[in-house]
């Protein structure tokens, strides 16, 4: 099968009046290429010619320093002949290399490189026929990755990958996303069309048992093909970066919202009017500002129809900021996007755009249902702030106890004490939630950061509206 | 039941268990003396830690280094001989081929289970709603999937690297055999308390353990940061014996550029993972303190910063992927020129762009982060960076397929895996750009398009290459191939339903579901797509058990390996018999030629006679 050491019939000359040089060059090709390599030694100029015309010999080494031997005789007759054969002349005088006739200096090693390649027996017209029907798959595999690309760009295109469009900075996102998805499309069908065109055309037929066309390396492509994805790479980044740009341009007069997340709700505050609510109203092609914080762990602010995204940091010092300019009127969802425990996958809250007229309709009716019962507008904070994440209203168990029927009760704390739920407890609860856990609840889930988060009088209408549950 | 004792990690358990009954113990003895009343976090995370020093002890990884202490002799790594038979595997060897292989029992072990956990929650997925599972069980599971397959990674390198880079590189062994052993004993009892975190909580942040959510999760968090410690100090141990080892031990004639390109992979990965892998120890280290004595590291209340967290966790994770994928890419261009019978295409480039991904890799980190609000101007530098990892990437790219033009190309079970870990890691990288630039990021990030993205990175770079080596390296441990027929099986089943889930996993990314999330909203219309995708993720699972059942039935029933069955050039096969003999190669062997020459007749790259050499001999004389 793949014998490595089948028997070449290779023809080796040797010039050199030096016997040790002689004999050393003797004994190392024999070793390299076996028995099978016919060696022959000269010592004069005018009897290496004689030889090299009568036995036509495959490689011819020339001592360098042989006085003897007249190099410029040799390279004259040899340069002038047409006989196909390879001629290095060595030097050995430079400790530790090999000096070759073209003067390049070359390690050991290197000339051993030069000394094993194959055109020890150049059979010169296969070479080139094999050239040009290499040329030609080649050009034939070149035909196909542009016709791949084109294919795989097309699909890509007309598959619906991205969700609607329904803001200003989803636009040059978006044309980001076609760029990349030609260049995907080119680079994806040029390596695959190389692999699998080779499959099929010089995979191994039966009864061939040659090993595939030697070529080991081409550095002038190798450096082509380094330098290509560097230029590539620099522009796409380059555009990458005007991208991020556009999608950050702010407007002089933002709507300005604010938005706080905690495990797991979300809450948006306006404040030029006022209001505190728990979906996200916004007027169409108006930008908007969001300043985004974090009442717990981190979230992400994600409306997939906006395409951006900002993570929310607890921390006042780690305000953040986003900017959106909804341009499609509709109803969408804002989807936390960082792991936030239990209820993360929950963690939706309605976004809609409405036009300019039924936002300010809107935000007449949010202010007028701030009324003047304490019941309802605890109601109202119970909801805008989290709380019914956790707490139900009608008696279904749920991460914290239900408020159904809560007021007034007795419960067993974690110590194994008692308690009756009064409105110091409820005030208690509410802003130190670690400090007389019920023995049925999970310390350390509640946000301990009401105190700051609510006045004394919304947590006072909490209270009464807990009270009208019974 | 006194041989039964004589087990290695038989004497490791029961140190484990004493070392954390001793740690529960001390603690909750201090605290008693001291009035107060017992906690369980501190004496579970002490008794978890001792736990692990105690297996260490129990397995004899202490004995040699405890005998010099005193100043005892013992016996040199030479003169180590295992017990015969299978027993070797499960006790304290020396021998790198045997830890190879320990560190490949391990890995596939952990890989079962790591697939058993993605198989459960996958099954959650496929409907909207809850059906089978608890929320808190699901965030769980995401993350336990995440970091034992991490570790099973890991370790699958360690296997590798282990077995193969003495047989390679004409060594009698590592450079230090008895670092090597405790290394990897290290990664077991470090397994045990990660299973372990399941058990006390679990935990509901996902692997990266993300503060604040990490500071107040359950108790399994602090399992997760013990094992992962320790897991981690394993992997810096074993680099460094690596690095050591390929830069000191090679055969004689073996420069840098003659090695195999499988080591100069390890060497790369090598680097990376003994500079690296102590930020990720530091970064949960800092949680875990921060959870025990209230430093308030990470605490935005305490003047602490939770994006530091994230700073210092991506300096390693991210280099860690690199750590990951680096020996898949150096099995790829190890076997490539094997099977299509030509020499790898531009040898030197392809070793330097491992390097090269490794030197970048550091420079890329924040890439994770440009949606985490770290500051604005960050992000257009480490875009810049990020997309230049495309640069030495695509030197392989073009580099194998250059290899493979014009190969002539024989289809055995290896090559399979190798073409399909060309096919796939391409998948993987093509999917990288859209997430480096920033704008289409902000999109993208922590959607599941960035789970069909690294799943592909990981299959492409780790899973097909894994398989690959072990149908071709088999042999070589057990004297007997493994199915053919089962191979294709493995292949032909897995590869295509692969491709479905990860297409699946992007499409439903790009539309809008998150990542980490245990429901969805019918509104979204994901419920066809993963559908598909769990039902693609089972018949994986599938693929993989056939290939469990081929890798122990074909030990005992395999066809025996005559020789060097692939014909490569390389020093295992075409010096050594199968199954490889202990401590190697009886003689040395002397490098001759370049490594894949293949199509070159009459070269050779590598000879055993000891033989004086003509040219040093002519030197000598003449000059």
């Amino acid at each position: 099968m793949y014998n490595l050491t089948a028997p070449v019939e290779n023809k080796i000359l040797i010039a050199s009046a030096n016997p040790l040089f002689r004999k050393g060059l003797e004994k190392m090709v024999l070793g390299r290429y076996g028995e099978a390599t016919i060696v022959r030694a000269t010592t004069t100029t005018s009897e290496t010619l004689d030889l090299m015309e009568s036995w036509q010999p495959d490689l011819v080494i020339v001592d360098y320093d042989d006085k003897s031997i007249s190099r410029a005789e040799f390279l004259r007759q040899f340069v002038a002949g047409d006989l196909p054969m390879k001629v290095m002349l060595v030097s050995l005088q430079a400790s530790g290399a090999v000096v070759v006739y073209d003067r390049r200096t070359l390690t050991p090693a290197q000339a051993q490189d030069w000394l094993s390649t194959p055109q020890i027996t150049p059979q010169t017209e296969a070479l080139i026929s094999r050239r040009s029907s290499s040329m030609k798959h080649f050009v034939f595999a070149g035909v196909l990755v542009l016709v791949l690309t084109f294919l795989v760009d097309l699909l890509l295109s007309t598959t619906r990958l991205l969700p609607v469009q329904a803001s200003l900075q989803a636009q040059p996102i978006d044309r980001l996303f076609d760029l990349e998805i030609i260049a995907i499309s080119f680079l994806f069908s040029l390596i695959v069309v190389f692999i699998v065109y080779s499959l099929i055309v010089f995979r191994r037929k039966p009864g061939q048992e040659e090993d595939g066309a030697y070529f080991k390396s081409n550095n002038p492509l190798e450096i082509i093909w380094t330098i290509i994805p560097l230029g590539a790479v620099i522009g796409l980044s380059y555009f990458g970066a005007i991208t991020l740009g556009q999608t950050r341009q702010a407007d002089p007069a933002p709507l300005e919202i604010k938005v706080v997340a905690g495990q797991w709700f979300w809450r948006f505050e306006y404040p030029e009017y006022g209001i505190v609510s728990d979906k996200m109203v916004m007027p169409v092609d108006q930008q908007a500002k969001l300043t985004l914080t974090s009442m717990d762990v981190i979230h992400s602010f994600w409306v997939p129809e906006f395409r951006v995204k900002q993570d929310l940091l607890p921390g006042e010092n780690l305000v953040r900021e986003l900017r959106i300019t909804p341009t499609l009127i509709g109803e969408y969802k804002v989807r936390c996007a960082e792991m936030c425990g239990t209820s993360h996958a929950y963690m939706e809250s309605p976004v809609i755009v409405v036009s300019q007229t039924d936002f300010d309709a809107w935000v007449q009716e949010e202010l007028a249902a701030i009324g003047t019962d304490p019941a309802a507008r605890g109601e109202r904070w119970a909801s805008t702030n989290g709380c019914r994440s956790c707490h139900s209203v009608d008696g279904t168990a749920s991460v914290g106890p239900s408020w159904r029927g809560l007021f007034g009760k007795t419960v067993e704390l974690m110590d194994g004490s008692f308690v009756v739920v009064d409105d110091a407890y409820l005030y208690a609860a509410i802003v130190s939630p670690n400090a007389q856990v019920a023995k049925d609840s999970i310390p350390n889930v509640m946000p301990q950061t009401y105190e700051g988060s609510l006045s004394n009088d919304q947590i006072a209408d909490i209270i009464a509206f807990i009270k009208t549950l019974q | 039941m006194k041989k039964f004792l004589s087990i290695g990690f038989v004497t490791g358990m029961i140190g484990q268990i004493i070392g954390t009954a001793v740690g529960i113990g001390l603690l909750a003895g201090i605290r008693a003396l001291m009035g107060l009343a017992p906690k369980a976090e501190p004496a579970a995370v002490l008794g978890a830690a001792l736990g692990i020093v105690g297996f260490m002890i129990g397995v004899g990884g202490f004995r040699d280094w405890f005998a010099w202490a005193k100043g005892e002799d013992t016996y040199e790594a030479e003169e180590f001989h295992d017990r015969p038979g299978v027993i070797r595997y499960w006790g304290y060897s020396l021998d790198h081929k045997v830890i190879g292989v320990q560190y490949g029992i391990l890995s596939l072990l952990l890989m079962a289970l790591g697939g058993t956990f993605a198989l459960i929650f996958r099954a959650e997925l496929a409907q909207t709603g809850m059906q089978f599972i608890s929320l808190d069980f699901f965030n769980t599971l995401i993350g336990m999937h995440g970091m034992v397959l991490i570790i099973s990674i890991l370790l699958g390198i360690s296997a590798m690297s282990n077995y193969l880079v003495p047989l390679l590189i004409g060594a009698k062994d590592m450079a230090f055999p008895r670092l090597n052993a405790f290394g990897f004993w290290l990664a077991v009892p470090a397994s045990i308390v990660i299973v372990a975190a399941i058990f006390t909580g679990g935990f509901d942040t996902g692997w990266t353990g993300y503060p604040p959510l990490s500071a107040r999760a359950p108790l399994g968090m602090q399992m997760f940061f013990v094992a992962v410690f320790f897991a981690g100090w394993s992997s810096i141990l074993g680099a460094l014996n690596l690095i050591a080892t390929i830069l000191r031990m090679r055969a004689q004639g073996m420069n840098m550029f003659r090695m195999p390109i499988f080591a100069w992979a390890v060497l790369a990965t090598s680097l990376i993972a003994l500079t690296a892998t102590q930020l990720i120890g530091t970064s949960f280290q800092m949680v875990s303190f921060q959870r025990l004595f209230g430093m308030g590291f990470f605490d935005p209340a305490k003047g602490g910063n939770p994006l530091l967290f994230q700073h210092l966790f991506w300096f390693y994770s991210h280099p860690a992927v690199y750590i990951f994928i680096l020996p898949g890419l150096g099995i790829i261009s190890e076997l490539l020129p094997v099977f299509v019978r030509k020499p790898l295409f531009g040898y030197r480039w392809v070793a330097m762009s491992s390097l090269g991904i490794a030197l970048v890799g550091f420079m890329v980190w924040a890439h994770h982060m440009f949606a985490s609000g770290m500051e604005e101007y960050l992000r257009v530098p480490f875009m810049y960076s990020t997309l230049l990892v495309a640069v030495p990437t695509g030197i392989k790219f073009f580099s194998w397929t250059a290899t493979i033009w014009q190969g002539r190309m024989r289809f055995a079970t290896p090559m399979l895996f190798t073409l399909g870990a060309i096919i796939v890691f391409l998948l993987g990288g093509l999917t990288g750009p859209p997430l480096g630039t920033v704008a289409t990021d902000l999109h993208l990030h922590d959607t599941y398009f960035v789970v069909g993205h690294f799943h592909d990175t990981l299959f492409g770079g780790y899973m097909f290459p894994l398989f690959a080596a072990i149908y071709f390296w088999y042999p070589k441990i057990t004297g007997r191939r493994m199915n053919e027929t089962l191979g294709k099986i493995h292949f032909y089943l897995m590869t295509p339903s692969f491709l479905v889930m990860t297409f699946g996993q992007m499409a439903v990314g790009l539309l809008g579901m998150r990542r980490r999330i245990a429901d969805y909203d019918p509104a979204q219309g994901f419920q066809t797509t993963n559908f598909i995708i769990t039902i693609a993720a089972f018949l994986i699972a599938l693929s993989i058990l056939i290939f469990f059942i081929n890798l122990f039935v074909s030990a005992k029933k395999g066809e025996v390996a005559k020789g060097n069955i692939w014909e490569s050039r390389s020093p295992e096969w075409s010096i050594l018999p199968s199954p490889a003999p202990e401590h190697n190669y009886a003689q040395p062997f002397k490098v001759v030629g370049d490594p894949y020459d293949y199509g070159l007749k009459g070269s050779k790259f590598v000879e055993t006679a000891p033989q004086q050499s003509a040219d040093q001999e002519t030197r000598g004389t003449h000059g």
